[in-house]
């Protein structure tokens, strides 16, 4: 196992989360510098820091002999001027990792950003929202995380190789690496991709929908058509000419929105997931986090990790994304 | 095919839609040796019917339209293609001496998929017992859900997320993007390198699975943790619980934005050398009281100013900023230019890059998305040794292909 150590904010916190939580030793050394999160600090630490030895300093010296023992330093920084002064690309250890805001070359290397700036500037912020009102960014640490997630497979790719390195993540670079068909739309098929709510505007119908309790998702590309009839209980509509293809719902696209909202409005969640397991057409409910944390299919494949806090309190955390079996599966859940 | 620390790694790729194939395009870009293995129709039929959601590269279809679809080329680069028929006898053969001489088969069907070809795991191990098999079915291989037909779209209401997404509480919002699936895209990888360093350590294969609904609800965790402390956590719009001010302000021009966030009293001191009517002496607890008069102090100052002035002016000033950037935008961005981000494959259609800087990786040796069944000669000889006549005997059985079928 290797030893890490992570510097800075949340970025280098969940990359140092997925080494921890995959059995590497990990030292957060914790300067007291990271910006505003949309959770506590009490659950932001809960969730980022678990497993994880802290060390509260800004000891150079101390930092120094923490960096030589280290196979791999993870350094997450607010621009690349700060990295510099870290001395990152004097540090002896194997595997280097400098997280920016825009990279570490560049006109732009030393501008600041927050999660929203980036997701603004990297193309995702103008597709989310109303087509008629402000767009919406997106609430919490997405840019931070899937940064993290990148520098972690950037590390293990080099420790896999048994290769020193020095790596550059841009977290704007990140989101745009992430992003969907949106730049090709726009070379390819000289569309500028744009927003409209709750829609996805180029599949119909996949939107969201009021029901008797609460809302639901449907995303009916076209291969689930009849399933979608089927689970409406209107046959009649696969005969339907405005209907009979994708291109012939999008022009009709607030005629079947209209038909869809009827059938749903009058039913339960449950209700309506029923039907759509049934009928095998891609819906999901929206859900609380009391629901998502109560959730019995999450519950049976073990996906929380019950942990008590120094404050005695008790909370679940959520295990790591994958698990890994080193055999056939049947026994190991469920 | 690009060079990098993944070189010795050769990976069998069954992906499709969007979080399989980004998956293996990340892999691919760290030098993974990734091959996709495509069935008849993966790229659809051999005429289109009208456009692709994204268009064709170099703008048509031309006379095979199925190795044009934009979105679709997007996610292939430095892979390698063979057309190979799994649901036939000698296909599955064929496949079954690929695992022997791999490491890694990535999949995304459904939870039943890889069973109904007699691949699962169990299989693939008593063939190569180093194979990483990565499965990534909506909601994992097992559990109440695991037959519910997933996408991205509607995974993400499950995770959590919509509740605290949209303009208030009585109007939720989705991303309308299919989040979930670069969330799931990233974390295989991860699980892939993560798996692969255990089997560096131990010798031994394993399955990894990769569920897109656990990627989702996982990347919620630090809410989820919140919420059960006694948070109320709820709709705030482009508001944030701690910074203020915090929010997508309007410019001049038609629907130009620019988004602002004030960290801490430093942002708010330069922020208010530039916005003369706001008080620089607020302290947050006070200005979270303000909130919507500063948002409107704010807005009567953009609104009449350009996206790039507001950008420009308040960075100089180190408060973090960026104007909402619309696709010609992105391309066009100084920074991304300069670091050459975007890379021109595939007829010159710039493609987004790799976000992964290091050295020995460069995107200079990059090759476009292979056509259906480009390599299929190529690796049925280096990779399982046949002969031509015995490739030859493929094709004419259509075992393989480079085409789809009439």
């Amino acid at each position: 196992m290797d030893k890490i150590v992570e510097i800075g904010g949340y970025a280098a916190g969940y990359c140092g989360r997925l080494f921890a939580q995959s059995g590497h030793d990990v030292v957060r050394v914790d300067t007291g510098e990271r910006d505003p999160a949309y959770v506590s600090r009490e659950a932001l630490k809960a969730f980022l820091d678990g497993g994880k030895q802290i060390i509260e300093t800004s000891n150079a010296a101390l930092i120094r002999r923490l960096v030589e023992e280290a196979d791999v330093i993870i350094l997450d920084a607010d621009c690349a001027d700060s990295i510099d002064n870290w001395n990152l690309d004097e540090w002896p250890s194997a595997v280097k990792i400098a997280i920016t805001p825009f990279g570490r070359t560049g006109p732009h290397r030393n501008w600041q950003a927050t999660s929203s700036t980036l997701l603004a500037m990297g193309g995702f912020t103008f597709l989310m929202g109303d087509a008629d009102r402000e767009p919406l960014t997106l609430p919490g640490h997405f840019v931070d995380f899937q940064s993290g997630a990148f520098a972690y497979s950037a590390a293990q790719a080099c420790r896999h190789a048994c290769e020193p390195n020095t790596i550059d993540i841009s977290k704007l670079e990140v989101v745009m690496a992430l992003s969907q068909f949106t730049t090709v739309m726009w070379h390819c098929a000289n569309i500028v991709r744009s927003r409209h709510g709750n829609d996805f505007w180029s599949v119909v119908p996949t939107n969201m929908f009021e029901c008797k309790d609460g809302w639901v998702y449907i995303n009916i590309v076209p291969g689930f058509w009849d399933p979608f009839v089927a689970f409406l209980e209107l046959p009649e509509l696969v005969l339907d000419e405005r209907f009979i293809t994708n291109a012939r719902r999008m022009h009709h696209r607030e005629a079947l929105h209209e038909i869809t909202r009827n059938v749903l409005i009058g039913l339960t969640r449950s209700e309506i997931q029923l039907r759509a397991v049934e009928c095998r057409i891609p819906l999901g409910s929206i859900l609380t986090f009391d629901e998502v944390l109560d959730d019995e299919h999450l519950s049976r494949r073990r996906m929380w990790e019950e942990r008590i806090l120094e404050n005695g309190k008790r909370v679940k955390l959520p295990r790591l994304p994958w698990v890994i079996h080193e055999s056939s599966p049947s026994t190991d859940l469920v | 095919m690009a060079n990098g620390p993944l070189r010795d790694v050769r990976i069998l790729d069954l992906t499709h839609v969007w979080a399989g194939p980004l998956a293996t395009r990340i892999l691919a870009d760290l030098g993974a040796q990734v091959l996709k293995v495509e069935a008849p129709m993966s790229r659809g039929p051999r005429t289109y019917p009208g456009k692709p959601i994204a268009g064709f590269v170099g703008g048509h279809g031309g006379e095979e339209p199925y190795n044009k679809n934009a979105a679709f080329v997007k996610l292939q680069r430095n892979k390698k293609s063979i057309g190979l028929d799994l649901k036939s006898d000698q296909g599955r053969t064929v496949f079954l001496d690929l695992v022997e001489v791999a490491d890694v088969v990535i999949e995304n069907f459904s939870a039943r998929a890889m069973s109904a070809l007699d691949l699962d795991y169990t299989v693939l191990q008593k063939r190569n017992p180093r194979i990483i098999h990565v499965a990534m079915p909506g909601f994992g291989l097992s559990g109440p859900y695991k037959d519910w037909v997933a996408f991205g779209p509607t995974v993400e209401p499950m995770s959590g997320l919509t509740h605290v997404m949209g303009y208030s509480c009585a109007e939720p919002r989705s991303t309308a993007m299919a989040l979930p699936d670069p969330i799931a895209a990233a974390h295989s990888v991860c699980a892939v390198l993560t798996a692969l360093r255990n089997r560096d350590a131990t010798g031994k294969g394993s399955l990894v699975e990769m569920s897109l609904h656990e990627s989702a609800v996982s990347a919620n965790g630090a809410w989820l943790v919140d919420h059960q402390l006694g948070a109320e956590l709820t709709r705030l719009g482009n508001a944030h619980p701690s910074m203020v001010p915090h929010g997508i302000y309007r410019c001049v021009g038609e629907d130009q934005w620019v988004a602002i966030a004030c960290r801490d009293d430093a942002d708010w001191i330069a922020m208010c050398g530039c916005i003369n009517t706001l008080d620089d002496e607020l302290a947050v607890h006070e200005r979270r009281k303000k909130r919507v008069e500063i948002d409107r102090q704010i807005t009567r100052w953009t609104s009449v100013r350009d996206h790039n002035d507001v950008e420009s002016l308040l960075q100089q000033k180190c408060v973090p900023v960026g104007h909402v950037r619309r696709t010609p935008d992105m391309v066009a961005d100084k920074q991304v230019q300069a670091r050459g981000f975007f890379v021109p494959l595939d007829q010159g259609t710039p493609m987004p890059g790799n976000p992964i800087k290091m050295d020995g990786i460069s995107n200079q040796d990059w090759t476009p998305c292979p056509p259906l069944g480009n390599n299929n000669r190529e690796v049925l000889s280096s990779w399982l040794d046949m002969s031509d006549e015995e490739i030859e005997t493929l094709y004419e059985q259509q075992v393989v292909f480079d085409r789809p079928p009439n």
